[in-house]
């Protein structure tokens, strides 16, 4: 049994690759290409991702039309912003390896590498 | 006798000069470790000694009585000993405030853990629809054009590495970094994060709060760090730090404080210094008797 949040996975990726409204059915199929997987469970996980605010959907004649509401390159963008935006309010839910540094920070890094005669990658 | 001023100056010397003491010191950025455990004792020894002066200021006239059950109660903590058969009011008192500091702490912990838990939660899941897992690395590949590593702590933890990071970075240098992270879900730095935060929420105008909170983040970098060291060079771990450090956009110079980033980078390259086994042994020694000490102080032994 695959974790719902493997499924929204997968029909997110149909909609990102296609970048073009598409039906349920049309989803349903190109994932029964590599699995077997239910069109109800399928209409389901997609009306909560509609939900979720993932996709934006549009009636044609008796069927919903769904899509992607933004590119894949922009939704991990604006993940990442969000993994790596730190303000005070919002303490250390994600721990970064290394913070945002200013040009006198940076120039102390490179300083402190130089001192020990080793070099950083070109 | 009562013993509610000499709490309260051991309050003041845990959260005043104390945290003082303790930035100043060297030896906590050369055993961090041992450096986050006296931080979280001063935390934990300050709450006792708060809740137990809260009783005792209370009780004005509580005189303690011989045995054990007579010293828990004198201590505010002998909820279920039937020692005074009509608990007057100050009885209660006695025993309310001091509940209501604890509960204070443990709420505002419960509630930090809550709300990054929830944060995380709701990161982890755009991040399972977009991002790439890679059993090689052992980490979710995200598409990003800064070079950044990142942690999601907790149940279902998750190593975020961006595809920028993985394609500037050497091999060694990547592993490194995400030792890095990975010691810090191994640590579960989060709840010690959290603890900090709840302390914070609770005694925000302490010194030692505020010391302990900024300190605790730089000391669990450093262990991660020392953990990522057990298996890489010091160089990998350095020159990664440079390159991620270096190829994003650089801050407003609005961050006061100095950046532990260069700390790091210093303490990483500079000799291994371990602290002399005896000073490790006697601060180890004050790090489990501190969190006591408030208790000492309240029921002295023989009296």
């Amino acid at each position: 049994m695959r974790r719902l949040g493997e499924l929204e996975a997968e029909i997110m990726d149909r909609f990102w690759r296609w970048n073009r409204p598409a039906t349920v059915r049309e989803v349903v199929d190109d994932i029964n290409l590599h699995r077997d997987a239910a069109y109800t469970t399928v209409t389901t996980v997609t009306t909560i991702l509609f939900h979720k605010g993932h996709l934006t959907r549009a009636r044609n004649g008796r069927i919903w039309l769904y899509k992607a509401v933004g590119s894949r390159e922009a939704y991990s963008a604006a993940l990442m912003e969000d993994g790596l935006e730190v303000s005070e309010d919002r303490p250390a839910a994600l721990v970064q390896f290394v913070e945002n540094l200013d040009d006198d920070e940076i120039a102390a890094l490179r300083k402190a590498l130089r001192d020990v005669g080793r070099r950083a990658k070109q | 006798m009562n013993a509610a001023p000499a709490l309260l100056g051991y309050a003041a010397v845990v959260g005043i000069a104390a945290p003082r003491l303790m930035v100043r010191s060297a030896w906590p950025h050369r055993a961090p470790a041992l450096g986050a455990a006296i931080w979280l004792a001063l935390m934990v020894s300050f709450t006792l000694a708060t809740a137990l002066a809260a009783s005792q200021l209370a009780t004005p006239t509580e005189h303690l009585h011989a045995g054990l059950v007579g010293l828990l109660h004198a201590c505010g903590l002998g909820t279920g000993a039937p020692v005074a058969p009509n608990p007057t009011t100050a009885d209660r008192l006695a025993l309310a405030m001091p509940l209501a500091v604890v509960t204070a702490i443990v709420g505002a912990f419960l509630f930090h853990l809550a709300r990054a838990g929830l944060t995380r939660a709701r990161h982890r899941d755009r991040l399972d629809k977009v991002g790439v897992r890679s059993d090689r690395l052992r980490a979710t590949v995200l598409m990003h054009g800064t070079p950044a590593a990142y942690c999601l702590p907790g149940l279902r933890s998750r190593i975020v590495v961006s595809d920028a990071a993985v394609r500037l970075l050497t091999e060694e240098q990547l592993d490194a970094v995400l030792e890095h992270e990975r010691a810090h879900v191994a640590g579960r730095h989060h709840l010690l994060i959290a603890a900090a935060e709840a302390f914070a929420t609770v005694f925000p105008w302490l010194p030692l709060a505020r010391r302990a909170r900024a300190e605790m983040a730089v000391l669990l970098e450093m262990i991660a760090d020392d953990r990522a060291l057990r298996s890489h060079s010091h160089e990998a771990l350095a020159t990664a730090m440079y390159e991620m450090a270096a190829g994003r956009a650089p801050k407003g110079a609005f961050g006061a404080g100095g950046s532990a980033a260069v700390l790091r980078m210093k303490r990483i390259l500079g000799p291994r210094r371990a602290p002399h086994p005896a000073l490790w042994g006697s601060v180890a020694s004050v790090a489990l008797a501190v969190p006591l000490l408030p208790l000492l102080v309240a029921c002295p032994p023989g009296v």
